[in-house]
Order: C-alpha cells, then structure tokens, then sequence
C-alpha cells in the first residue's frame, strides 16, 4: 500500500492505497467522486479527463501516486456547488451538447483546457482537432461542437467565480 | 425556464446532472459492504474444460467465492436465452444451443466466462483470478462463417447442423423470380456485411443485492429494458420470482444498437447462496479491462457476428440500370 496526499477540488486528501490504483479509481471509489467515467481501457474515449495542476489528463491513465500533491479539478469542482453551472456547462445544456450524458463530463473538462489554450474564439476545425481525445456515441459530435464554441465565447465575459 | 406553445424549446431535464457529474449510472452506484466480481475467461476459440482447480485462488487475500459452470448448474440456475427468436424459411424454429452465464464443460469462444471470482476489492479478485488454473483440451475452431458451414466442418453445438441456427428470407420468391427472367442483365455480386461489436461508451456493469430479511434480490443493471430483464431473469434464470425481484435502470450510457440477445453477467449478480454471507455484488470490468471485457462478453449480433461476412447475391437489372431484383445466390 502507498501512502498518497493531493488536493481535489480545492480540498486536502490523503488515501493509502494499492499502488496500481489509477486517478480515475481514487478519484471515483475513494472520494466517490463519480462524475469522471471510465469508458475503455485504451486511453482513448476521453470520459476520465480531469484537470491536474491546470491541465487536462486523463485520469485512467495516470496511477495516483504519480500526481502526489498536485492540485485536481474534477467535473465536480468545476462550478460552485450551490452556484450557477460554469458558462461550458451552461452552454453543454442550451446547444443540446449531450445525450446519454456519459461522455460529457471528459468533454467539458477537454473544453475548458481547450480554451484556457487556444483562447475564446474557437473554430469548427480547431475544435474537432482538439477533441480528438474524447469520443462519444450518442451525438455524433455535430452540437458538442457548437456548445464548445459557445462555451468559449461565455467564458471571455469573465465569470470570475469559477476556477479555470 | 418553462416552454409553452407550438414551437417552443423544450429544455431536457436530466442535463442538470449530467454536466455537473452527478449522474447515477450503474458503476455509480456503491452499496454498503459491496464485494466485487471479476471474470476468467477463455483464451481459447473452442476448448474442453478439463478441470478447473481453484484452491489457490479461493485461499487469496480478500477472496469470498470462486464459481465455475459447476456451482452454476447445482444451484440449478437456468441458462441464458435469447430474447428474439428468428423462424427459418422452412417453418422450423431457431436452433438455441443450451447457453449458461460461465461456460459448463466446453468454451466456444475467447472471451467465454469459464469463472468468476467474488472478492472484497477489485484488485483481489483479479489478482486471485491470475491463480485458477483452467486445464483446457484444445479443439479445432473456426471463425470464417463460409467456412463453418462448409463441408466437414466441425460442429459446435449439437442442435445446429452445418453451424447454421437458422436460415431466413424475405420477400416475394415468384414476383423476384419473374423480375429475373424479364431483366435484361443479371451479374453476380460479393457483399459483404461487417461483424457488429456493440460500443455503447458506458461499458456494462450490474449490481446484485440480496435481502435477507426480505428475501429478495435488487438487480442494478446498464439495461434499458429492466421489465424484460427481470422476466427473463425471473422466469428463465430463475433467480427469484417476479415479485421478489427489482430491476432497477439507473442513467445509462446509451446502448447503440446492443442487440436483444443474452447477457450473461447480470444473471450472476444474483447468486447470493454460495457467498459466505449475502453481499452486494457488484461486476464490471475494472478501468483497465473494462472494455475488452464488454466485448468479450456482449452477445454480438448472431445475425452480423462474423468477421467478413461475403455473400454472393444476383443481382438483376433493367434496360436503364436499375436494379429490379436481388438474391443470394
């Protein structure tokens, strides 16, 4: 077992753990955290993807003592629970940016890192390039795209609250 | 926001949890005192089982039961059905060949569950998994269709002669025939229809709890059918009657085109009797194995499970190329 200490969503926390546990399973059964999904075991469905240190990993492919101390943001942490939905939140919901809802966790936190990269005016093949890592069978990608670009258009009006 | 009027946006409901991560799918779901199962599967394409010893694996750290086709059949749990029969051209019904959940005496595919290991964590049982050891007598095995029903091939299942469990048409045979002989050219085709492998993106998972108290079973499962779920697992497997059975659906991450076959791993989660005590159990392939589990274990589509599916049609046509009629040949 090895011990590891981090900080999620802004909290401290520490588990002793298996150390072939993944982020994705810290994260999912020791701080039931659930929000992040695992949908294969190939890295390449993009449902696990967190923020670590400010950028967007995918937590299944990451063993947790790897990022000891580094500072996680989850889906879960992405708002202020009892706040307004973050505005690539918000704009998931208005675009009708998801159907079953499994992947769109991994895609909203893709987003996010997306224009904290490439700034809020985002282009139909800039997006889809940059989605590359994230897959989802319901939507065929066509309104996760548009939501994308609305998303970070909202994000310039500077909602100051939210930690992005 | 509320919508009223023809024309007015109609905003989902469920969006709210979705996209702040708090959905409840199957894998969310976290019972007190929950153990977990993990399956051995064959890595053969058609094997006897000879033996399976699993004394070692039992006496792991965490282990709580190892189960093979054996316990399976004293407990007298019924097989797998599948939930849509095809009538052939001749009348005759489909040819099902006896399908238990963990494979009972012979494998027919890799992937087939040949035991399941029930532990406290995920990691004991496949750890423990590592340590069953599965005697196999290998068998010829096929996997071209043209081939498996070709002459001399080997027979899989007993009631399916030539490999073929059923044989189907469609159509008008003399209003095609006529079509034939009026047109004016006919040519040979190879189509070729791909193997399907269901992918919905949330891999299948179930959770089975048992109440003593009540004695009744509640069965979470990444259905999206759970009132057939839990006839089929009521009526079929047996695990309990109706009303000592719920199914619960939580969210589920689509199911894209997941045909109405079998499922073997929900009809485990229902075996409370050989655990020491009755736990919850809960299944699903860990992050790493997740997916190739789901394969491996998803009943593909009989009808397209073939990895090069080439049938040779006819294919006929009229004086300005267009097609009138079409038949295998």
């Amino acid at each position: 077992m090895s011990a590891v200490a981090l900080t999620v969503n802004g909290k401290a926390v520490t588990g002793d753990v298996d150390p072939r546990t993944l982020l994705v399973q810290f994260l999912r059964e020791n701080l039931r955290l659930t929000g992040t999904h695992v949908g294969c075991d190939t890295s390449q469905c993009g449902a696990c993807v967190v923020h670590v240190n400010g950028k967007a990993v995918k937590a299944c492919t990451v063993f947790v003592w790897q990022i000891e101390g580094a500072n996680v943001t989850t889906i879960e942490g992405l708002a202020n629970p009892n706040g307004p939905l973050h505005p690539m939140q918000e704009a998931f919901r208005e675009h009708h940016g998801l159907q079953c809802g499994y992947c769109t966790p991994g895609m909203i936190m893709t987003a996010v890192d997306m224009v904290n990269r490439k700034g809020h005016d985002l282009d139909d093949p800039t997006i889809r390039h940059e989605l590359e890592g994230n897959l989802c069978r319901c939507t065929g990608y066509h309104n996760i795209v548009k939501a994308i670009a609305a998303g970070a258009k909202a994000m310039a009006k500077g909602h100051a609250q939210h930690q992005t | 926001m509320s919508a009223t009027g023809i024309g007015a946006a109609v905003r989902r409901k469920e969006d709210q949890r979705f996209v702040t991560g708090k959905g409840h799918y199957t894998d969310d779901v976290n019972r007190a005192g929950q153990c977990y199962a993990y399956f051995l599967r064959s890595p053969h394409a058609h094997a006897k089982i000879k033996t399976i010893d699993s004394k070692a694996a039992a006496a792991m750290p965490g282990v709580l039961a190892v189960l093979t086709g054996a316990e399976l059949a004293a407990d007298k749990i019924g097989n797998l059905i599948c939930g849509w029969m095809i009538t052939s051209k001749d009348g005759s019904q489909m040819k099902m060949a006896p399908h238990p959940a963990i494979a009972h005496g012979k494998v027919n595919y890799v992937g087939d569950a040949v035991a399941v290991v029930i532990a406290e964590t995920l990691s004991q049982a496949k750890d423990a998994a590592e340590k069953v050891k599965v005697d196999y007598q290998l068998l010829p095995a096929v996997a071209d269709p043209a081939k498996a029903q070709g002459q001399g091939a080997l027979q899989i299942h007993e009631v399916a002669a030539r490999n073929t469990i059923y044989q189907w048409h469609l159509g008008d045979a003399n209003a095609v025939g006529a079509a034939f002989r009026a047109a004016k050219h006919v040519t040979k085709l190879d189509l070729i229809n791909n193997r399907l492998v269901p992918n919905a993106i949330e891999p299948r998972a179930a959770i089975g709890e048992y109440d003593a108290g009540s004695d009744s079973l509640t069965l979470w499962n990444t259905t999206q059918n759970p009132h057939v779920a839990r006839l089929v697992m009521s009526a079929f497997v047996g695990l309990a009657p109706e009303h000592k059975l719920r199914v619960i659906a939580p969210d589920v991450g689509g199911a894209q085109n997941r045909p109405a076959g079998k499922v073997g791993g929900r009809a485990l989660r229902g075996i409370p009797h050989r655990c020491p005590w009755p736990r919850p159990c809960h299944a699903r392939g860990d992050g790493v194995r997740r997916r190739r589990q789901d394969h491996r274990s998803a009943r593909q589509d009989h009808r397209q499970s073939r990895r090069l599916y080439v049938d040779v049609f006819v294919l006929g046509a009229d004086l300005s190329l267009r097609h009138v009629a079409l038949r295998p040949v």
